[in-house]
């Protein structure tokens, strides 16, 4: 029996499990569990975390999805700093 | 499960919004910046709450979404649905329905008695039609029923109407006299064997006989005198002749099916014929056609594609001379019995005329010549 290795499941366990994760990909930024929403315009983002603040600077973002504790932002992102 | 719907809400200041809607912590999915505003999905929940608390926005809902879509399209279209559905029912059972029986023969009588029968077993008009298992069986209980009056029956269901075909028996009263015969040469030959059971033998081994002559007497005689009666009984095998035609092409194509079938529908309408979807099967084929129902003159059909699979053959004349030979034995050993045999054959002629082989025969049998005749005391 081929025994599957299931590393991408594994993977999202893992990060469900912590108290936040920032995944950044492809003009893609993506935060789990964010606890406020500071700012938010087309060139500058910013998120409190539990530790941080996340600043997020760059062009054109657009929200893809917003709820509670989860965003998803397109656009060029040029900088990202933390704020502790 | 979650209640989703569509909205537009339009602002020249869209961040803003977003922000409002993330502090009134309404959920949001798919957005997208449009021109004058933002266009998102949400749930129905949080939509009452922008409504109340964002009121001086333009909320335009454009969509539902999943079930909560089909539903509302259902509310939309419940008389078109309503109406596609009993327009369906009254298609079932209309197309399953008897309007007419039809019995094709030319007695009133035997008519009628088919009529009440059948009516007697549940086929009447306006009554739903049967399936082909309990046809068989009405046909079979008929059968049985009056089997002094009906020597075949079929029913046909056409569509709404019902063919039912009759043979009436005819019953014919020999007035034979059972009791006394002779066996008679059914046929020309020299005889080879002969096993005498009732009646006197009239011929002995290689005697050559007739067609007609007495072969077992059933007059038992003494003295030229007949003494008694009897049904004369036994076999006599003669060596009998045959002349046998027999052709076989030297070349040619043979078609046999592969086993793969793919269905198919098609509308015929008189003469023209529709076929609705695009055929599965590449090559060479064959169609059956099933007809289904028939509505407002159009057939309904359910067409089998069977795929064929072809196979060419080349023969010399030798070969093809050898299989006519053999294929004309064979064709001469399905009319032959366990103790009938073909003692020798010879080719007369062959000839080759269109791409066929075309063999003159020869044939010498041993056969059962003997046939019973029956005379007056």
């Amino acid at each position: 029996m081929v025994k599957k290795m299931h590393i991408l499941k594994n993977l999202e366990n893992f990060l469900y499990d912590q108290d936040y994760f920032i995944d950044l990909f492809n003009h893609t930024l993506h935060v789990y569990y964010y606890t406020e929403l500071i700012t938010l315009t087309d060139t500058l983002i910013e998120l409190k975390l539990k530790e941080f603040i996340l600043i997020v600077e760059g062009k054109d973002f657009v929200v893809n999805r917003l709820d509670k504790h989860e965003i998803l932002i397109k656009g060029i992102v040029e900088n990202m700093r933390f704020k502790r | 499960m979650k209640h989703y719907v569509l909205i537009r809400i339009k602002t020249p200041k869209k961040t803003n919004l977003l922000l409002k809607l993330n502090h009134l912590n309404v959920e949001m999915k798919d957005i997208t910046y449009e021109s004058d505003g933002l266009k998102f999905k949400v749930l129905q929940k949080d939509l009452n709450r922008i409504k109340k608390y964002l009121a001086s926005y333009s909320v335009e809902v454009i969509d539902e979404l999943g079930v909560y879509k089909l539903k509302n399209e259902m509310k939309k279209n419940c008389f078109i649905i309503t109406g596609i559905i009993f327009a369906s029912i009254i298609f079932l059972i209309l197309s399953n329905l008897i309007v007419k029986i039809d019995i094709i023969h030319e007695d009133a009588t035997l008519r009628e008695l088919i009529q009440d029968s059948l009516i007697e077993k549940g086929v009447k008009p306006l009554s739903f039609k049967k399936s082909y298992e309990e046809y068989e069986r009405i046909i079979a209980d008929i059968k049985d029923e009056y089997q002094d009056k009906i020597e075949w029956l079929e029913i046909d269901v056409e569509g709404m109407v019902i063919h039912v075909r009759v043979e009436e028996r005819i019953v014919t009263n020999y007035d034979q006299d059972y009791s006394t015969c002779h066996i008679v040469a059914s046929k020309s030959g020299i005889i080879k064997s002969i096993t005498t059971k009732r009646g006197v033998s009239e011929v002995s081994i290689n005697d050559y006989v007739k067609k007609g002559d007495i072969l077992i007497n059933g007059n038992i005689k003494l003295n030229d005198e007949i003494k008694n009666r009897t049904c004369a009984n036994g076999s006599v095998y003669a060596e009998v002749w045959y002349q046998v035609q027999a052709s076989m092409p030297l070349s040619f194509e043979k078609k046999s099916d592969t086993g793969k079938m793919r269905y198919n529908l098609m509308i015929k309408k008189g003469s023209d014929k529709t076929v609705l979807l695009r055929s599965r099967i590449k090559g060479e084929k064959r169609v059956e056609n099933v007809l289904l129902f028939k509505f407002l003159g159009f057939e309904f059909y359910l067409q089998k594609e069977y795929e064929l699979k072809v196979e060419n053959f080349n023969f010399t004349p030798q070969e093809a001379k050898e299989k006519a030979i053999s294929l004309a034995k064979e064709k001469l050993a399905l009319k032959l019995d366990n103790f009938e045999s073909i003692i020798e054959e010879k080719v007369l002629q062959n000839t080759i005329k269109n791409n066929n082989i075309y063999i003159d025969m020869f044939v010498a049998v041993k056969e059962q010549i003997g046939i019973k005749e029956y005379f007056v005391r």
